[in-house]
């Protein structure tokens, strides 16, 4: 039996009146990648910040490795071991990319390694270390996508969330993208993928959930996914 | 020629307050997302605490640095925690936070100055302090601005390098870029958002002690560097604090140009120079 590291129970969030997410329940357990499927205004990145703090559910309850983080807020979310990579980057836009960099060690116990960190991500993004004199602003969509995947690299996490991480990128770089998460997987990173490519991000994965309307309506391994009708209907169009 | 490089060296002087104020203002504005209407209050209160510690217990006003700064940073600090940050966790949106601080602000600038009327008059006050002039081939220095404009730029400087090279540094420009994102980094907003506050209470303390050095202060002195600091900062762009510092001296030499010729024309002429920026570059020269 593997450790579990996330578990979400009966999560549900509201913005203002509008309810957007039911009795949402999931695991993921470690050295996994779980894919997240579900239509476009679905709530699959609401599920994200709900998770990540930036949104307080109504009720339900997140934790992580068995610690209780339901509620708390993303600084303190972020220490236990999480790195979170939100719809569209997020990249500080006025900050070099050696800075923004910079602020994903910002953790107390990161930042004292975080020369370490840099030569690591460079290593693995050699593109950025050629362009970490400038803005963020100023870079490539495939570039931005790097230096964020590479931000969340520089803590260390034992945990990631990506939201749409093919997002913008050409097929050539999807690819690499997903060999990428596998090969973090293999380093020991868990993953907790949100995608509209829901084809290729089955091939890497392990298991998948597939969230409409605010419910979770499947869940099995990414094999069983990948043959079943409604999947192959409404997510990989065959 | 002699009385132009005059003009401009005076408009550098007086630039180098003006940066420090914009900055303030810039700082409270960036992060905070207020509008800090009672900065120049904050700027009165570090010019009074620098002239009752000279002229009541004859304390060097260079001194005052270490005290009107930090005294105001503690004091922007506690103004941050109990008063903007229990309206922002009671207003829905950051837009309505931006008017509804803007509002309390106005509050703060009126309790502060009823108090500083109350303790100190409404009375011109002043002192003098290294108020003679040295010769620099042909041209005249006041002592006392040339000192102001070496601390000016100093504090300019190390407050640069402390954004731009220390982790809270750029912690602090990371929220003023991306709140949210910056949380997602381990940063915690709230300690983030109190301390932009304090330091631009710090600069208005700064930027007190400076003023009370070379320009005569009275207890409602506030409302127009609180002007000045938002002409500064529309200048530079909206939360852009190397804007805020090159807008300062900028604005510093047009206001030294302007009183060359007019001293009573300067205020009219920062209102048009606004009114005219509104119009043809409201993002200001840094501005996003
Ligand atoms: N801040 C917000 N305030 C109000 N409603 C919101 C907010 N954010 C999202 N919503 C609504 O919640 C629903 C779910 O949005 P969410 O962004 O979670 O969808 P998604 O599954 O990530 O979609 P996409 O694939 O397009 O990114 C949508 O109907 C959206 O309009
Ligand atoms: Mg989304």
């Amino acid at each position: 039996m593997k450790l579990l590291m996330l578990e979400v129970k009966d999560l549900n969030v509201a913005y203002g009146n509008v309810q957007v997410l039911w009795d949402v329940s999931l695991n993921v357990a470690e050295g996994e990648i779980v894919v997240l499927l579900g239509a476009n205004g679905a709530g699959k990145t609401t599920l994200l910040n709900a998770i990540t703090g930036l949104v307080r559910p109504l009720g339900g309850n997140v934790s992580f490795l068995g610690r209780d983080i339901t509620g708390l807020p993303p600084n303190e979310i972020v220490e236990h071991g999480i790195a979170y990579l939100p719809e569209g980057g997020r990249l500080f836009p006025d900050m070099s990319v050696q800075e923004n960099l910079e602020m994903g060690s910002y953790l107390k116990n990161n930042w004292k390694i975080r020369k370490n960190r840099l030569e690591y991500v460079y290593n693995v993004f050699p593109r950025l270390k050629e362009r970490r004199k400038q803005l963020a602003k100023t870079l490539s969509g495939g570039e931005r996508q790097m230096l964020a995947m590479g931000r969340c690299l520089m803590s260390n996490p034992k945990m990631g969330f990506f939201d749409e991480l093919s997002y913008g990128l050409a097929p050539k770089l999807v690819k690499e993208a997903f060999a990428m998460l596998k090969s973090l997987r293999d380093l020991g990173l868990t993953i907790f993928l949100i995608e509209q490519n829901a084809n290729q991000s089955l091939e890497i994965a392990d298991r998948a959930y597939v969230l409409e309307n605010g419910r979770i309506v499947n869940s099995g391994t990414a094999n069983e996914l990948l043959h079943s009708d409604h999947i192959r209907k409404a997510y990989l169009g065959l | 020629m002699i009385s132009f490089i005059n003009v401009l060296v005076n408009g550098l002087l007086l630039g180098g307050i003006y940066a420090i104020t914009a900055m303030g203002l810039s700082l409270q504005y960036g992060v905070a997302r207020i509008l800090n209407i009672a900065h120049g209050e904050f700027i009165m209160v570090g010019a009074f605490l620098t002239f009752v510690l000279h002229t009541k217990l004859g304390i060097n006003p260079l001194f005052g640095l270490a005290v009107a700064g930090p005294v105001l940073f503690v004091v922007g600090y506690l103004i941050q925690r109990i008063l903007f940050k229990t309206l922002k966790d009671r207003t829905p949106t950051p837009a309505a936070f931006e008017g509804s601080s803007m509002l309390m602000a106005f509050g703060i600038l009126f309790v502060v100055q009823s108090i500083a009327i109350f303790i100190w008059g409404t009375n011109v006050q002043g002192y003098s302090y290294l108020a003679y002039s040295v010769y620099l081939g042909d041209i005249r220095f006041s002592v006392n601005r040339l000192v102001i404009l070496v601390i000016s730029v100093l504090i300019c400087l190390l407050f640069y390098l402390f954004l731009t090279r220390t982790r809270t540094g750029k912690a602090i420009r990371a929220a003023s870029q991306d709140p949210d994102a910056a949380g997602l980094m381990g940063v915690n907003i709230n300690r983030m958002l109190a301390l932009c506050f304090a330091f631009g209470a710090m600069m208005a303390g700064f930027a007190g002690m400076l003023i009370s050095m070379v320009f005569p202060i009275y207890t409602t002195m506030g409302m127009q560097y609180t002007i000045i600091a938002i002409i500064v900062v529309v200048l530079g762009g909206l939360g852009s604090i190397p804007g805020s510092m090159i807008g300062g001296f900028l604005l510093g030499i047009f206001s030294a140009i302007v009183s060359a010729k007019d001293p009573g024309l300067t205020m009219a002429a920062y209102y048009l120079l606004f009114l005219v920026l509104l119009l043809v570059k409201p993002s200001g020269i840094f501005g996003r």
